[in-house]
């Protein structure tokens, strides 16, 4: 539901129904319910850990633990947001512990701070299956805008199912992106409509995951950390993200991140990543 | 506290940071590698290297919101390599600036231009008020410095900063707001919060592996002004392997009603490789 920043944004907000097949690419459910301190809103998904989500052999890719926490904690901001606005997503800063899932995941998002201007939320991720193990720890900070045509309009308490089943074979991220390898530091995929956003711009989770899979192409890893900056809106595509590893360490590669709309000949967004080894021993 | 900011004996001068701002929204700062900045590895500090970020950051950020003023949002690191002597430099650039935001991306490198890690911040782009500095004078191009002629450090940063270790193997740190730490707010400034959640989690992962890690990633999401004291820090470790621990660190303020004014995840690993 939410959403790579909009920032000079010319359109409409599509309205709560639209841009949501990002959020039923990873069949989140998504309920708010009453904060036990009455201190803004607060709101619980759950997500399977699903085979077309997983690396080969292994867990839920970091892009995907990553679109459940812009989905959750964006809109729980867009919720504290209401009734004056919506929100975009401008930056978001996650670390994933556990590497292995057995799911599903419960993702739940508070608000940490609400301004004027913007909302921040803390996002964890827990994996219910595995005796309740945190899985990511991130915030999620968010910019307050007001949609031309008005905030959307919501029955409250809000509750937004998984939306239609997958219809088999559900795509790999790679392919539900359209990603490809430009060369040795580059990954880029095509601005499809089913990935954009009620903003009409690339969902945050597809930029999130182009993220994922330029770490893991050029670290040669697994994701386990990552700071992602959404600097302007990807409009026009195709989207690329050309990764530099920076230097090596005992718990992986550090690689930074650009991400261009190639189509619009613009930076969109900036991110460092951390990737490390397939065979690292886990965090318990 | 004094009126004159920042008073002689300060935090911002005793680092003996130079600075050189460019007209191409660009910065470069310089800090020399003593011991008083060093962790028990021998590296200067992640919370050393933040406190550097947070100064060319917020002076950068600052210049391109004017007249406008910032508040800080948040600020990350990344090291890569550790710190051992000579300088650190730190190039940064304004990556977005916009109504009501602006990033800035920070490069650390040596003496030699090797890279030692990678920082971000994003800032918070508010109206002008009165009690906000005139940066329009420090922020001239060229070369300057805060440092006065006898400026140093005369303790290990953690003491200078006033750290009280109430309980190791817990991260649980008691510091106080003092004016050789404060920014032009009155309150703890931003790379001093930085610090002591690299100072709590330091010792919590320590307590957790038996090993002497040292921390290498700082995620830190300012929440509030940290004014009154005495700051004290909640440690939850979150993830526990040979070679790195995770953990989330809340800052408090003790004296505002233990309002939670920093939330910062920390990651320890085992040393860096040193520049050669």
């Amino acid at each position: 539901m939410t959403d790579s920043r909009a920032a000079e944004t010319d359109h409409d907000f599509g309205g709560p129904e639209t841009g949501r097949e990002v959020s039923r690419y990873v069949q989140a459910e998504l309920h708010e319910v009453e904060h036990p301190d009455g201190d803004g809103p607060r709101v619980v998904g759950h997500a399977p850990a699903s085979a077309h989500l997983r690396r080969p052999g292994g867990g839920v890719r970091g892009g995907a633990l990553l679109t459940m926490l812009d989905n959750v904690g964006g809109l729980c901001g867009g919720l504290a947001a209401l009734p004056d606005g919506w929100v975009v997503s401008t930056n978001l800063s996650a670390r994933t512990i556990a590497l292995d899932h057995v799911g599903p995941f419960r993702i739940d998002a508070r608000v940490l701070r609400q301004g004027r201007a913007s909302v921040v939320t803390a996002v964890e991720i827990r994996d219910e299956g595995a005796g309740d193990a945190i899985v990511v720890d991130g915030v999620l900070t968010s910019a307050i805008l007001v949609p031309e045509n008005g905030p959307p309009r919501w029955d409250r308490p809000l509750v937004l199912g998984p939306g239609a089943p997958l219809v088999e074979p559900v795509p790999t991220i790679p392919d539900w992106l359209g990603a490809r390898a430009i060369d040795d530091s580059s990954v880029e995929m095509p601005l499809a409509d089913a990935l954009r956003n009620p903003w009409g711009i690339l969902h945050g989770g597809a930029v999130a995951s182009l993220v994922d899979l330029a770490a893991e192409h050029v670290g040669g890893g697994v994701t386990t950390d990552v700071v992602l900056h959404f600097l302007a809106p990807n409009r026009v595509g195709p989207v690329r993200a050309v990764a530099r590893a920076m230097g090596s360490r005992s718990d992986g590669t550090v690689l930074r991140i650009e991400v261009r709309d190639e189509g619009a000949d613009r930076v969109t967004a900036l991110a460092v990543a951390t990737s490390a080894p397939v065979n690292a021993a886990p965090e318990r | 506290m004094e009126t004159a900011y920042p008073p002689d004996r300060h935090l911002l001068r005793d680092l003996r940071l130079s600075f050189e701002h460019s007209d191409d929204r660009t910065s470069r700062a310089s800090m020399p590698v003593v011991p008083e900045l060093c962790a028990s590895d021998g590296a200067v500090r992640a919370g050393a290297l933040a406190t550097l970020v947070d100064v060319i950051g917020g002076g950068l950020a600052a210049s391109v919101a004017h007249p406008g003023w910032i508040a800080t949002a948040d600020l990350t690191l990344h090291l890569v390599r550790a710190a051992t002597h000579g300088t650190v430099e730190a190039h940064a650039r304004v990556v977005h600036a916009g109504r009501t935001t602006v990033v800035i991306e920070v490069g650390l490198y040596d003496g030699a231009g090797l890279e030692l890690g990678f920082a971000t911040m994003s800032f918070a782009v508010l109206p002008r008020r009165e009690s906000n500095p005139d940066i329009s004078t420090s922020m001239t191009t060229g070369s300057a410095s805060m440092a006065r002629a006898g400026s140093r450090m005369h303790a290990p940063l953690l003491d200078e900063l006033g750290v009280h270790v109430v309980d190791r193997a817990r991260g649980e740190l008691e510091v106080p707001v003092a004016d050789w730490s404060r920014n032009s707010f009155g309150a703890m400034q931003g790379g001093a919060v930085a610090t002591i959640a690299d100072a709590a989690v330091e010792a919590a992962a320590r307590a957790a592996t038996g090993v002497e890690l040292i921390v290498t990633d700082l995620q830190v999401t300012y929440l509030a002004l940290a004014r009154v004291g005495p700051i004290c820090t909640r440690v939850e470790v979150l993830g526990v392997a040979p070679d790195a621990v995770t953990a989330r660190v809340e800052l408090l303020d003790v004296g505002a009603g233990s309002r939670v004014t920093t939330l910062a995840r920390v990651v320890a690993t085992s040393s860096l490789a040193a520049v050669p």
